[in-house]
């Protein structure tokens, strides 16, 4: 195979010293953030873009992958140990995981956590092998219509089809368009929005808007709500238990299952892992009781398994959705995006010829990853546990300096401190009024995109809309966005998210 | 504001926000994104493009996105006063509603009741102090006094040790970054002095 040949090329690059170093640091980082409540990968993504563009673009993105992937790693340990989830894909992993640690079954919840996590992207990485270089090729066919298609495609279904209020998400993507078109038109040369600043006409820069929206805005909104937290108990795993034989043929059913759930949603910009892992978990709910003795609400491992291999499973494939199409189907994925283009790549079919190494050396990197986060996670969940040792204030003082930190190294400028204060201070206000934030940052980072290719296709056709609507794949996309759209506006009204185990 | 519902989530603090402090948080959203439209429609009307552009234009994209804030900007801002016109724990009742069982819930819901503006202040002080000082004071003292302020804004009671720990992050970072990375920090008037 062809792919293969590649992918080990890939590998002898991935593993030199200095790649394995920054998979290393990736992994520790992610699983570090995904263990903290309260931070996600897109916030360490979004802190460490300004700091590696010191850094070879094949050593950044081995990294941001490793924080991709180790954030859905690490965020069922505290959500297991403590019922509080570290970001939203672990949330319906919490449920059976914590009845499990409460039954004083910790360490085979973590154990099936880790696992589930591997497979899901184990497999989704093997299929983005073989994968993504069809769809790269594929989207080799594609026009300005088909990429306003998929940049439309991708602004519909973050904003409206995932979020609770279809009004703030929208809203929320108005914004983070409103955002990219400020500078310089790039067609016509006209300053926009810029209040004849020259410090805008280069327009915002999204490492501004990223770190001021996901982290600088967290650390306000956590300074306003801090003293409300109820204090949650933390259980702790018996020494000596592993995961019996019998446990592990429980389990994988439902690792493989949730795998299935989770890769399809890895092309489908619905806001990254969050629905996939209630999906699966709403699935394996339904398979439990249909049996003699249903487990759900006992600490059921399969309850587990599912959506923390589904997890993986998205992210891995929206990797590749990533490499091929160039299409961020999460704020994370968005942020890589957005480094992408920061060093002057395109993902999409071009990223695969003229960037071969960058492209095949990630792919490995990949699988080294999904083995280092095994080995940090697998033995090791009760000393990144300590990690809530770190008083909150220092916690997050340190996160602010570091968005200091970025943004002034890369920028050099007071005037870019100030409007990542402004900005953070919008992300604040949009987290107080439960506005959902990766509209934003998927408007910021596709708004050009959008813009540039529907202006080309209507300049092409003078002014003619039906050319946005010519042509097979263009017809395709916006089909599935229909269906998209009906069945979520169906189950808005036929059930809410899965519900809660009761 | 004695109209207690009688759901679960009923479970708050006695005092509930006041309703000004309630409208004021709840309109900024709709009022911060009309305003911005409005910007954007004052400029596109002031921009100077030349006739010879053809359509769409650099005014085409922007506009559909101003037309698009300002249309959903006056819905959400319609239900936010439908909202403000009802009881104050009706709103925060609805907001729990549907989403039970999601463990961030709890944290959420005491967010939308009461946020504490003391620590809000002294984060944005902080950061704006650091932002002007940061030349004068170089990266060291300012990144120093920034995370003091924040850590303060989140309640650090022993203001010696804070201090100690933010000047030690913040030399581990001028080390790491400006001599081990190349980035460019400034020293500041210690510059002169060391």
């Amino acid at each position: 195979m062809d792919a293969l040949s590649l992918l080990m090329e890939g590998f002898s690059n991935a593993l030199t010293l200095e790649n394995l170093f920054w998979v290393f640091a990736g992994c520790f980082l992610g699983t570090a953030v995904g263990v903290l409540p309260g931070l996600g990968s897109s916030m360490a993504v979004a802190l460490l873009l300004p700091v590696t563009f010191a850094l070879e673009p094949t050593a950044a993105f081995i990294m941001f992958a490793g924080v991709y992937f180790g954030g859905l790693f690490g965020d069922s340990t505290m959500g297991i140990l403590m019922n509080t989830p570290g970001q939203a894909s672990a949330i319906a992993s919490t449920f059976e995981g914590h009845t499990m640690a409460k039954k004083g079954r910790a360490a085979q919840a973590l154990a099936v956590a880790a696992i589930g996590a591997f497979i899901g992207g184990f497999i989704s990485s093997v299929l983005v092998v073989f994968l993504a270089p069809k769809l790269a090729d594929w989207s080799a066919n594609f026009g300005p219509a088909e990429f306003f298609a998929l940049a439309l495609f991708a602004f519909v279904a973050t904003s409206s089809v995932v979020t609770d209020s279809a009004v703030k998400g929208v809203l929320s993507l108005l914004l983070g368009l409103a955002f990219a078109v400020v500078g310089i038109d790039g067609v016509t040369g006209t300053p926009r929005f810029t209040l004849g600043s020259p410090e805008l006409f280069d327009g915002i820069s999204l490492v501004t808007v990223t770190v001021a929206v996901l982290a600088l805005g967290e650390v306000f909104y956590q300074a306003c709500i801090r003293s409300h937290k109820s204090e949650h108990r933390m259980i702790r795993p018996k020494k000596g238990t592993y995961l019996s034989k019998a446990d592990l043929k429980e389990a994988a059913p439902a690792w493989l299952r949730g795998t299935a759930i989770g890769l399809p949603f890895g092309v489908i910009p619905a806001g990254g892992a969050d629905i996939p892992t209630f999906l699966a978990y709403g699935v394996e709910r339904k398979l439990d009781s249909l049996r003699k003795n249903p487990r759900f609400g006992r600490g059921a491992i399969r309850g587990l398994a599912a959506p923390e291999a589904a997890g993986n499973a998205t992210t891995g494939m929206s990797m590749g959705a990533l490499l091929a199409l160039g299409l961020p189907i999460s704020a994370t994925a968005a942020i890589m995006l957005a480094a992408f283009k920061q060093y002057g790549l395109q993902p999409g079919p071009l990223l695969f010829d003229r960037s071969a190494d960058l492209v095949w050396a990630l792919l490995a990197s990949f699988f080294v990853a999904m083995v280092v986060l095994l080995i940090i996670n697998l033995p090791f969940a009760l000393l990144w546990a300590k990690l809530l040792l770190i008083p909150a204030p220092y916690l997050y003082a340190g996160i602010t300096v570091f968005c200091a930190l970025g943004i002034y190294a890369t920028s050099n400028s007071t005037f870019d401190l100030l409007m990542v204060l402004g900005i953070g201070f919008v992300g604040f206000l949009m987290r107080v009024n439960d506005y959902p934030l990766a509209p934003l940052i998927i408007g910021m980072v596709l708004g050009p995109l959008a813009e540039t290719n529907l202006r080309d296709a209507l300049i092409a056709s003078s002014g003619d809309f039906s050319v946005l609507f010519d042509g097979p794949i263009v017809i395709t996309l916006y089909a599935v966005l229909v269906i998209t759209v009906v069945v979520a506006v169906r189950n808005k009204f036929w059930g809410r998210t899965p519900t809660e185990p009761k | 504001m004695s109209t207690q519902i009688s759901v679960p989530a009923a479970r708050k603090e006695p005092q509930a926000p006041s309703k000004f402090s309630l409208a004021v948080k709840m309109l900024s959203m709709p009022l911060l994104l009309l305003g911005f439209a409005a910007f954007m429609v004052i400029s596109m009307l002031g921009m100077e493009v030349s006739d010879n552009v053809d359509f769409p234009g650099p005014r085409f994209f922007p506009a559909v996105i101003a037309g698009g804030m300002i249309i959903l900007g006056l819905v959400d801002l319609a239900m936010v006063l439908r909202q403000l016109r009802q009881p104050v724990t009706a709103h925060s009742v609805q907001n729990t509603t549907f989403r039970d069982g999601d463990p961030a819930d709890e944290v959420h819901e005491d967010a939308v009741s009461k946020l504490d503006l003391f620590s809000l202040v002294w984060c944005l002080v902080g950061f704006i102090v650091f932002t002007f000082a940061l030349n004068f004071l170089g990266w060291i003292l300012a990144a120093g006094l920034l995370f003091w302020c924040v850590a303060h804004a989140f309640g650090a009671k022993r203001h010696l040790h804070s201090a100690v720990v933010g000047l030690t992050l913040s030399s581990l970072t001028y080390l790491a970054f400006s001599l081990g990375l190349g980035l460019p920090l400034p020293t500041g008037f210690l510059g002169g002095v060391l």
